[in-house]
């Protein structure tokens, strides 16, 4: 074995220049993907993160039928049931943050819009996602307050503002008419049009007083301490409450258009891996193939004096490995530093980029995400390929006819 | 003295071609333990198609090669890689040695092969390198030696490993006068001291006068088998 390495070791660096060559494509295709996977996480990340703070959380209890059929005739009740099984676990949960929300017609006058009706603990919201942030103007109500904020967009349809009356319209808990008055304390501001056209958010109590739903939600969500191990948590939580009625969800399940997205990607960043995995592994063939062919008759005169083809073989597959392996090594060692760099600073989009993305309350800047499993798996695919690519000139090792190499000039 | 290698109705018809070629014909030889014999005869006679039958490296489509009471034409490959590597010594006309190994590595490459113990390995080298005048190159690799040193080693490396007989497709077609004659000479008198069985090809009068015995191939048949008497 250690003749076959150093033969092989030593065989890579008769044409050197060739060698270095193709390792260092090995190194930019190694580089490129890693860089490319640790910049599409890192946007991923911020999207999901994103979507978590905004819209569902990292955790929810809801009603057992509320995903399925959204109504406010599934919405749970914030009950002892539901409050033991938080207290049980309140070293683990960060806060809670209950919501109630449902859709309704907002008017003035004759004219009416659709609004998403949605109660909050502002303070709680406001921790989540910053609400009061995006106030244009009055204020954000506190928990106890009667007044009403709506978004910027159903004000200006409506033409309303603040001071004014908002009537809200709808159907309630177990189709109970909802109705009500409220003075409109504020206006809020939201980038994606949709929600800025309909959102309208009462005080927690008032919201379920309308509804006529009192002690119900539609969703708690729990943000819990450690954000990345929430499984555990999750299944606790359900464990002490009775799966007819309640649901514990994690936001994976919460948003599977999110996560159809991200799949999407994933497949197609992988393809473009491979891709430059295609690319490359064709360079290395050519190499070796190359060196194949400059060695016949060495070869042939090695299988004339007796060296088994097992062992020619291995010193050929050896020769491809070694290439591949020095490739990933030097990739994994110039990846590492720039990977980490973007990690520190992060690209940042600015202009017509990063108002698209702002567009969907997604912060344009995305730090790349330095992840060991991206390393690992750059490095197994790349060593596959070499793999095969070495069982090919095994093959054709193999197959050598001993006095046509020898006579090859 | 003991029959090394005996040939019996020895033929070989190469049909890959337009019209089949008949390279070797009916040749029944015997060689002694020992002997140092030239075979000699015009491009195309056959030579190398001989040489190749009876190492093992070509089958033949008629007849026996019997060594060690074996009649190899037999073998299968796999046998024959192990056949070859016990019993056959090697030296081609070119390009015998590994370009990425020194010398000596080179001369211990086949008792590597045969998985020698590593000390008797680098002994027997360093005494066979010494045997061709090369005790000054040890550590140096082919590219760095003249052609007729490459052959020196190869020569060396043949003999290292102490196989039943050593065969040479012409080894000294590349080498000018002065090298060729130096290497027959290395060759004759090692032939002697270590008395291995020798065979080499060549169409180089200069060089055939070193052999003690002479065959001459003609059309793939033998025309003369001189045996030449010296002291
Ligand atoms: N692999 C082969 N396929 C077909 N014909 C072959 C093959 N090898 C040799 N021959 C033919 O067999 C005959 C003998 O060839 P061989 O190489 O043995 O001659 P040689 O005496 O060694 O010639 P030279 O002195 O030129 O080396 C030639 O006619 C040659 O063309
Ligand atoms: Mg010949």
């Amino acid at each position: 074995m250690g003749m076959l390495l150093i033969l092989a070791w030593r065989n890579l660096w008769r044409n050197s220049r060739r060698t270095l060559i193709t390792v260092s494509s090995v190194l930019f295709a190694f580089m490129l993907a890693t860089a490319l996977i640790s910049f599409a996480r890192g946007f991923q990340q911020q999207m999901i993160e994103t979507m978590v703070r905004q819209e569902t959380g990292y955790l929810q209890i809801q009603d057992a039928q509320y995903f399925d059929q959204p109504s406010l005739d599934h919405t749970l009740e914030y009950g002892d049931e539901v409050r033991q099984a938080l207290e049980a676990h309140q070293d683990e949960i960060e806060y809670t943050v209950p919501r109630i929300q449902g859709f309704s017609l907002a008017a003035k006058g004759m004219s009416t819009r659709p609004a998403l009706v949605t109660g909050i603990l502002p303070q709680r919201e406001d921790k989540l996602r910053k609400l009061s942030a995006n106030m244009v103007e009055g204020e954000l109500f506190s928990d106890r307050d009667e007044s009403a904020v709506i978004g910027e967009g159903l004000a200006g349809l409506l033409g309303l503002s603040v001071g004014d009356t908002l009537i809200l319209i709808g159907q309630g808990y177990q189709a109970m008419t909802a109705t009500g008055k409220f003075r409109i304390g504020g206006i809020i501001s939201f980038a994606i049009p949709e929600r800025n056209n309909t959102a309208v958010y009462l005080p927690l109590e008032r919201a379920q007083w309308y509804f006529v739903a009192e002690n119900r939600l539609t969703n708690l969500i729990i943000m819990p301490k450690d954000t990345e191990h929430i499984g555990p948590l999750a299944n606790d939580l359900q464990s002490m409450l009775d799966r007819e009625w309640y649901s514990v969800a994690v936001w994976e399940e919460l948003m599977p258009d999110v996560m159809g997205i991200i799949q999407m990607q994933d497949t197609v960043y992988t393809g473009i891996a491979w891709v430059f995995y295609i690319i490359v592994g064709f360079g290395i063939f050519g190499t070796v193939l190359t060196m194949f062919y400059e060695r016949m008759q060495e070869f042939g005169i090695l299988l004339s004096v007796g060296m088994k083809r097992r062992l020619l073989s291995a010193v050929g597959m050896l020769e491809t490995i070694m290439i591949g392996i020095m490739g990933i090594v030097a990739g994994a060692l110039v990846s590492l530093p720039i990977v980490y760099l973007f990690q520190r600073f992060p690209i940042r989009f600015s202009g017509e980029m990063a108002n698209y993305v702002l567009q969907f309350g997604v912060e344009p800047i995305f730090p790349f995400i330095l992840d060991a499993q991206i390393f690992l798996t750059q490095a197994v695919s790349i060593f596959s390929i070499t793999l095969f690519i070495g069982v090919i000139t095994t093959i054709k090792i193999m197959r050598i006819n001993i006095q046509e190499a020898v006579r090859n000039e | 003295m003991q029959t090394v290698i005996k040939t019996e109705g020895l033929s070989k018809t190469y049909t890959n071609t337009a019209v089949p070629v008949h390279a070797l014909k009916d040749i029944s030889l015997e060689f002694k333990e020992g002997e140092f014999t030239a075979i000699v005869g015009p491009s195309g006679s056959g030579k190398t198609t001989f040489l190749n039958v009876i190492g093992g490296l070509d089958k033949p489509t008629k007849g026996k090669v019997v060594i060690d009471d074996v009649d190899i034409a037999t073998m299968k490959e796999s046998q024959l890689f192990d056949f070859r590597l016990r019993h056959i010594g090697f030296v081609f006309q070119a390009y015998n040695l590994i370009p990425v190994l020194t010398a000596i590595e080179n001369v211990s490459f086949i008792m590597l092969l045969q998985k020698k113990p590593k000390k008797e390995m680098e002994a027997r080298a360093r005494e066979m390198l010494e045997q061709v005048g090369l005790s000054d190159k040890l550590h140096e690799r082919p590219s760095r030696l003249s052609g007729g040193q490459q052959q020196r080693v190869a020569v060396a490396r043949a003999l290292a490993s102490k196989p039943d007989f050593v065969l040479a497709d012409e080894p000294t077609a590349n080498l000018d006068t002065k090298s060729a004659f130096n290497l027959l000479d290395i060759m004759a008198r090692l032939n002697k001291e270590e008395n291995i069985t020798l065979i080499f090809s060549t169409h180089d009068q200069r060089v055939i006068d070193r052999a003690r015995r002479v065959i001459t191939l003609v059309d793939g048949a033998v025309d003369k088998d001189e045996h030449i008497d010296k002291d």
